[in-house]
């Protein structure tokens, strides 16, 4: 049998690859976005710290910004961001 | 054909306004966090919650009956008031219970390190319940609200211990009345 393909449509999905499932500062699942965002994605990313810990980038600043001293709300360490 | 458009037009638009006013409805940020934290509360036998209004998450009420230590067999009412700054911000908790504690003083205030300073947005509300009920098993006189209980404390913990049960049955300590606690 011969079969002919007249069109196809590509589907792809994605998801973040991160060491939790949720951001420990809103719970939310980091492949949801913060609750201030409306979609997941770009506009909502990941970050980490040098300490190997992962929020949304929306919560971790927000925290950051409210705190005296930058430290990582999960184990205390000096917070730096990870650009690797 | 340009009635059904018109149609068309005015169901999107209701839909518009249906959602519109859902948005105002929409769960804050901290009511989404303080619905995951109450759904993953794990309270000890010790404690249990109460909820004056049930559609009110953000304020309810912690009832914690030590079983062992100095407090044994009392009965104690905290306040839970959670800000729409939460998880960036403790909830608010204040003792409703008149108690003879070196952290607490009569006021209801709670001395309670990660209710101020040591706070972080990764804490949930099980963290602070098993705070709270550890100032009742090991009341700490280093860092007090009620200076008179914790030096007692420290000189002389079978007075302290006295003071404690006399507070709970109701009666004076110093000048300070209590109200009977016991269950």
């Amino acid at each position: 049998m011969k079969v002919t393909i007249k069109s196809w449509t590509g589907v792809a999905t994605w998801r973040w690859v991160a060491n939790d499932d949720n951001c420990g500062i809103c719970r939310m699942p980091f492949d949801s976005c913060c609750p201030d965002c409306k979609l997941p994605g770009d506009d909502c990313p990941l970050v980490w710290g040098t300490c190997s810990h992962c929020f949304h980038i929306h919560c971790i600043v927000k925290w950051l910004h409210s705190q005296p001293q930058q430290q990582c709300p999960m184990c205390r360490q000096d917070w730096k961001f990870n650009n690797k | 054909m340009i009635k059904l458009f018109s149609l068309k037009q005015q169901k999107k638009d209701e839909e518009g306004s249906a959602r519109a006013g859902g948005s105002q409805k929409k769960a804050s940020a901290a009511q989404l966090r303080i619905t995951k934290d109450l759904n993953e509360l794990n309270l000890p036998k010790t404690c249990n919650t109460e909820f004056p209004d049930p559609d009110d998450l953000l304020n309810f009420k912690l009832i914690i009956c030590p079983d062992e230590g100095f407090y044994r067999g009392g009965r104690f009412i905290f306040s839970f008031k959670v800000g729409p700054n939460y998880p960036h911000e403790p909830p608010k908790v204040k003792c409703e219970t008149a108690v003879y504690h070196p952290n607490i003083d009569l006021e209801g205030n709670v001395c309670l390190n990660i209710l101020r300073e040591d706070w972080k947005p990764v804490l949930t509300v099980n963290s602070i319940v098993y705070g709270l009920q550890y100032l009742f098993l090991e009341p700490n006189p280093e860092d007090p609200l009620n200076k008179e209980a914790a030096d007692e404390l420290q000189s002389n913990r079978r007075l302290f211990e006295q003071h404690v049960q006399r507070a709970n049955a109701r009666g004076y300590v110093g000048s300070s009345y209590f109200e009977r606690c016991l269950k």
